[in-house]
């Protein structure tokens, strides 16, 4: 006997068409349907979290606009937007402001939170609570940190205050104006980012020096390697991978670095922090400039996104020099 | 000279003691293998032996040298470990170099003392390669090639066939027995496997809970086994082990227990009669034969090819495992007689588990 699912059998033997709205609830009630639900929901999600807000981007990024007017008064201008991003001196500085700051700070992440994590896997007591203690700053709201930092760093301030006996032995002043000096303002930036972001490296150089086989570190020691020829030859070489990982995590980050500028500097003094991230957001928001924002968060992505594939890959390839497939 | 000393060495971790006051001595060129259970302190014995770990009292002397002080490096010996440990962001060839890279030695000497190591366990061809690209048998070479580089005149190996099928694993058995033979040198080995152990050994050293049970020729721990520890750890299947009592019968003495009477040989210590004992019978000591003195009810049967061995119960759920011919007939259900080898009975202590003839 054969069963059909398109119709309903009349005494006949011939079947009778559905009709739309019962085909359609036969649909909904088939399994298939419950298969679909999981990729709706994430191409759902992508499109109007991703897909649509970049379509605008782009499409208002051609556009003559400005906030503070009728969008009616918007013309269609082509790539003049992007023309005036690429001539614009303000956005080349600060480009290069946020390579200098992203730079210096994850360079300085990457040492002190290898150094720590060198550290602590060799600790023989106590090991948790120094974890513990060094994880502290990453979990921290970072305007909590910039506001803090700003404290440090005011006339009154701690920072001062510790310093005054010295200052004032050679007749200095000690009410400094730290963040009112480009350079000072500068490292005061790098400093809080780094006192945020070290954690974490440092978590991710703990699990790597957790992850090294320690059979391989005795079969070296058996073979009579010295502690520094342990650490160069086969500690370092297999920690490339969670190096790598560090790196590219927080240069995406950094690349983006916007709280403690806003919290500390205003992007001051004159332009001397101005990061690439609070560039746009004073073109957006202060100035009104959205299409000219948004031509400029476009390149961005383009400027980015070749630094994080090449990131990426870098990862893959020395994942796989260590434990990959043949 | 390679003569390992070991003098009353004690390891403790915390509360607990991995290796309670043993003491041995490996003669030079001697192939030694300790073997025993998961936790009887032999991979901690052995390495103390490597320095990886410090021993908490107790001394080691290899040589004439007391080493306890000495960096694992300074002791002149070379290791291979359980899971190998071979560097895998390094070549094979640079593997097997790097005990001589550390060393300063010549770049020239290194070339020509790898080549010649990588000729001797025949993996010349995978110099270039890097230990992924190698199956199991090969890193197991390389391994291998990696220690015999630096000349050590011991070598210390901690399970290195473990992780190896069982075709490949009888192989390099035979491999590393040959390559003991060409070398010279004193090999210590530790393994969980008894047949591992019985192969290769010149002497094998028993170990269970941090003491060692018996040390001995590979026959000699196989036929006179000193606790019934040993006796069940050696042999496949595991020994036959009844629960009864001596009983002293005119001039003789017999062992008695639930549809078991069998009388023992005469060569046993005065005093032994009335003491409850654990009377260990191989399977192959177990005689089926039609006119022997107990009766019992086959159980199973496994055919081995070259024996079966038969399962059955000889008494109020009690089974005994025999090996007889492989033309056998005996099948499930069936009934049998048999009996005991006399010589081949071996009697321990019911309580402590020591031998008692």
């Amino acid at each position: 006997m054969t069963h059909t699912t398109t119709g309903t059998h009349l005494a006949s033997g011939k079947t009778r068409p559905l009709g739309a709205p019962a085909r359609l609830a036969k649909w909904l009630a088939s399994e298939r349907v419950f298969r679909l639900i999981p990729f709706v929901l994430v191409e759902g999600l992508f499109i109007v979290t991703i897909l649509i807000p970049f379509a605008l981007t782009i499409w208002i990024s051609m556009l003559k606009w400005r906030a503070n007017r009728p969008f009616e008064t918007a013309v269609f201008s082509g790539l003049d937007n992007y023309a005036g991003v690429l001539e614009n001196e303000q956005f080349w500085f600060s480009v290069g402001r946020t390579f200098y700051f992203a730079g210096v700070a994850v360079a300085l992440e990457l040492l002190i939170g290898f150094f720590l994590a060198m550290m602590v896997t060799n600790c023989t007591r106590s090991k948790k609570l120094y974890t513990t203690i060094f994880l502290v700053p990453m979990m921290i709201v970072p305007i909590v940190v910039g506001y803090n930092f700003s404290m440090i760093y005011i006339d009154s301030g701690p920072l001062n205050q510790l310093l005054s006996p010295f200052l004032e032995r050679f007749g200095i002043d000690p009410r400094i104006r730290w963040l009112s000096h480009p350079v000072a303002a500068q490292w005061a930036i790098i400093i809080a980012d780094v006192w945020q972001w070290t954690s974490l490296t440092f978590l991710i150089f703990l699990s790597g020096f957790a992850a090294l086989p320690r059979q391989l570190i005795n079969a070296a020691r058996v073979m009579g390697a010295s502690p520094m020829q342990i650490f160069f030859r086969v500690q370092l070489p297999l920690l490339k991978p969670a190096i790598a990982i560090a790196v590219v995590i927080r240069s995406m980050e950094a690349l983006k670095m916007f709280d403690p500028v806003v919290l500390l500097t205003f992007g001051g003094p004159g332009t001397s922090t101005q990061t690439v991230a609070y560039f746009l957001w004073e073109q957006v928001w202060q100035f009104n400039k959205f299409s000219f924002g948004a031509a400029a968060s476009i390149l961005l992505l383009f400027l980015f996104s070749f630094l994080i594939f090449a990131g990426i890959f870098t990862i893959i390839r020395q994942r796989n020099a260590i434990a990959g497939g043949r | 000279m390679a003569r390992i000393q070991i003098k009353d060495l004690v390891k403790t971790f915390g509360a607990y003691k991995a290796v309670s006051g043993i003491n041995m001595e490996i003669r030079d060129g001697e192939f030694m293998i300790m073997v025993g259970p998961s936790g009887c302190g032999k991979t901690t014995t052995l390495n103390m032996i490597s320095g990886l770990e410090t021993p908490t009292s107790g001394q080691i002397v290899i040589g004439d040298t007391v080493v306890n002080d000495l960096e694992p490096g300074e002791r002149g010996l070379g290791m291979v470990f359980q899971d190998l440990a071979l560097f895998p962001h390094m070549t094979v060839y640079e593997n097997i170099a790097f005990g001589l890279r550390v060393k300063k030695v010549p770049p020239a000497e290194i070339d020509r003392r790898v080549t010649a190591a990588a000729e001797a366990v025949h993996i010349g061809s995978l110099l270039p390669k890097l230990p992924r690209q190698c199956s199991g048998g090969e890193s197991q070479r390389v391994a291998l090639a990696r220690t015999i580089v630096t000349n050590p005149s011991v070598f210390l190996m901690d399970e290195p066939l473990s992780s190896l099928d069982a075709k490949l694993r009888v192989d390099m058995r035979t491999e590393l027995k040959r390559l003991h033979e060409r070398l010279k040198a004193t090999f210590v080995y530790v393994t969980h496997d008894q047949a591992e152990a019985m192969t290769m050994a010149d002497s094998i050293v028993v170990m269970s809970k941090g003491r060692i049970e018996q040390l001995g020729s590979p026959l000699a721990i196989y036929n006179t086994p000193a606790t019934q520890f040993v006796a069940g750890f050696f042999g496949t299947p595991t020994m036959n082990f009844l629960e009864g009592t001596i009983e002293a019968n005119g001039s003789g003495r017999r062992f008695r227990a639930p549809g078991i009477d069998q009388p023992l040989p005469d060569a046993l210590p005065a005093g032994i009669a009335g003491r409850k004992v654990t009377l260990g019978v191989r399977s192959e000591h177990v005689l089926v034969d039609a006119n022997g003195p107990h009766a019992g009810t086959v159980l199973i049967t496994e055919p081995l090819g070259d024996a079966t061995l038969v399962h059955f119960d000889y008494g109020q759920g009690k089974t005994l495992v025999a090996k007889v011919p492989p033309t056998t007939t005996l099948g499930p259900g069936g009934q049998l007689r048999f009996d005991f080898a006399p010589q081949a009975c071996h009697l321990f202590d019911a309580a402590g588990g020591e031998r008692l003839n």
